[in-house]
């Protein structure tokens, strides 16, 4: 008893930490920072979303997408091609990221019925595939502007502000993520999807619908990054097939989920959060060239070590080492 | 309550089940043996709908399975166990309980309910000591206990129990011979069993099917079964001049 009630008290102090951390993250624009600064954390928000949405289905049920930059690309051109088809006005283009998470949706269902029957590597290059037929589609339809790309009308605000606005936005969707993902960890449709990647064939003969809840998570994890896109397209004002169907974005997200460690809200937070961090710092302070030779080396540290992420790592230590105190017990 | 008629399933040229006939009646205990390869499992995954059958029907409670998804027809009451334990690795013993519960015939509508559900189950099945053990720490002996014990919180009508004693020793076989007993007498859940392990086919089941290449080469009680000629043929070749 006296233990549940201290897990209660941690969990509430964690729980305060973490409002406190949003706290002082969504009023540091106050303090105007370079812009620099409000630029760095915002693409930490966004791969933070980008690797949680990624999450759902490669992380608890198992199907490495390595495809997942397509429905980020996807919701960049809807709302680029939405506010310059209706004009729509700087709030209406904010808000029209939403039907840019739908039509990134609404892909991921078509091609999640076939894509989805498949499994392992043949699943992993098949989204690959598919991001690449995006990016050639979307480069040679000219009502999308072809290789040029798109440009939105940028806000008449100073830079400082607008900056400020786009960064409190992905504060606020990176944070309902997480708390969308960490509430799915322990729902119904959390665990089937586990059960999913530990023997689909047991999955089944549980009474798990496989089909239709591999499509569900699918869905969704396309769905948030079509939304993040649609910010994105408006905070760069410009976009091409170049720069939103990078195929170096789709393999980043699934890196920095299984540094930090796949089928876990925190793991993924965690892989984000210190990789693009790490990333950047490396790139400003060190060089490009540097960095991704420390980055490369890095990878190969943690896959060798710690294979199912660092935060399994950490948990399988102190597990041994609570085992290790049991044992005079007995 | 689950009859099959005439059910072959092929794998290419090679016929893993041939025209097999049988039926399992309310509360009944059944035994499956023969000879390795002799298409015992192939049986099972056609029933629970791993496979479909090429020809052939198979009928449950006045319903056509045959070729239906194992979702469906572990929806509809039929749970199994798998011959190669399958346990949820990363879960504990009381969530890989749980899991069953979650999505099976009554499914619950949240985790926190199919845990508190679980744990009868859990009690019933000798595995309390290991509540929170994460399942990749168990033993084989409580690997098969789990096994039992998450295809029992779908809560079938007919179990379907794949060599569960193999690989265990005297004592373990004879705990798991009154878990089985346990489960028809509480839960008037009716058995169909594989196994190769003499002593547990006879302690528990009141009939038993031999089959052999796919084909059902005898039934009866377990001790006209055993006196049966052709079953000892099929098990130890047959010796000529005798």
């Amino acid at each position: 008893m006296a233990e549940l009630a201290q897990t209660e008290k941690k969990n509430r102090t964690c729980v305060f930490l973490a409002i406190g951390v949003v706290l002082l993250l969504s009023l540091f624009p106050l303090l105007s920072p370079p812009a620099y600064f409000l630029s760095m954390l915002y693409m930490v928000f966004l791969y933070v979303i980008l690797a949680e949405s990624w999450n759902i289905i490669g992380g608890y049920a198992g199907y490495l997408s390595f495809g997942h930059v397509a429905f980020f690309g996807l919701g960049a051109y809807t709302t680029a091609f939405l506010m310059n088809k209706l004009a729509l006005s700087p709030v209406l283009t904010i808000l029209s990221a939403i039907p840019g998470g739908f039509v990134a949706a609404l892909v991921a269902l078509a091609i999640g019925y076939p894509c989805l029957r498949l499994r392992g590597p043949y699943f992993a290059v098949v989204t690959m595939c598919f991001a690449f037929v995006v990016h050639m589609v979307m480069q040679n339809i000219d009502l999308f502007g072809g290789v040029e790309g798109l440009w939105l009308a940028a806000m008449k605000q100073p830079i400082q502000v607008i900056r400020g606005i786009f960064y409190e936005l992905m504060l606020a969707l990176m944070v309902l993520v997480v708390l969308f993902v960490r509430w799915m960890e322990g729902s119904k449709l959390g665990k089937g999807l586990v059960t999913i990647r530990e023997d689909e064939e047991v999955a089944q003969t549980l009474g798990i619908h496989t089909p239709r809840v591999k499509i569900l998570a699918f869905v969704l994890s396309a769905f948030f990054p079509g939304v993040a896109g649609g910010l994105h397209a408006y905070y760069l004002t410009y976009i091409s097939p170049e720069n939103v169907f990078d195929v170096m974005v789709s393999i980043l997200i699934v890196l920095m989920t299984l540094f930090g460690g796949g089928g876990s809200w925190l793991g993924a937070l965690i892989g984000a959060v210190s990789l693009s961090l790490v990333n950047e710092f490396l790139t400003t302070f060190v060089g490009a060239e540097i960095a991704r030779i420390i980055y490369g080396m890095l990878f190969i540290v943690v896959i060798i070590f710690m294979p199912n992420g660092i935060m399994e790592f950490f948990r399988r230590r102190r597990r041994i080492r609570l085992a290790a105190e049991e044992v005079p017990e007995s | 309550m689950l009859q099959g008629e005439k059910i072959t399933k092929r794998f290419g040229g090679l016929v893993a089940v041939s025209r097999l006939d049988f039926e399992i009646g309310e509360g009944e205990v059944v035994g499956l043996i023969g000879p390795n390869g002799s298409g015992k499992t192939t049986l099972f995954n056609v029933i629970s709908g791993l496979y479909t059958p090429e020809e052939g029907t198979l009928t449950f409670r006045g319903r056509r399975i045959e070729g239906r998804k194992p979702y469906e027809v572990s929806k509809m009451g039929i749970g199994r166990t798998f011959q190669i334990v399958k346990p949820l690795l990363t879960m504990t013993v009381l969530e890989n309980i749980a899991i069953g519960a979650l999505y099976g015939r009554e499914g619950a509508r949240d985790m926190k309910s199919a845990l508190a559900k679980s744990e009868e189950i859990l009690r019933f099945t000798g595995l309390e000591k290991r509540r929170d053990v994460l399942a990749e720490n168990l033993k084989l002996a409580d690997r098969k206990r789990l096994e039992i014990a998450r295809a029992m919180a779908t809560r079938p009508e007919i179990l379907l129990l794949d060599e569960v004693f193999a690989g265990l020793n005297e004592t373990e076989i004879d705990e798991a011979i009154r878990l089985v007993k346990g489960i028809q007498q509480k839960f008037g859940t009716t058995i169909f069993i594989i196994e190769h392990v003499l002593k547990a086919i006879m302690k528990t089941c009141g009939r038993v099917i031999v089959i052999n290449f796919g084909e059902k080469i005898a039934e009866g009680t377990p001790e006209e079964v055993t006196r049966n000629p052709g079953v000892i043929e099929a098990y130890l070749g047959n010796a000529p001049g005798i």
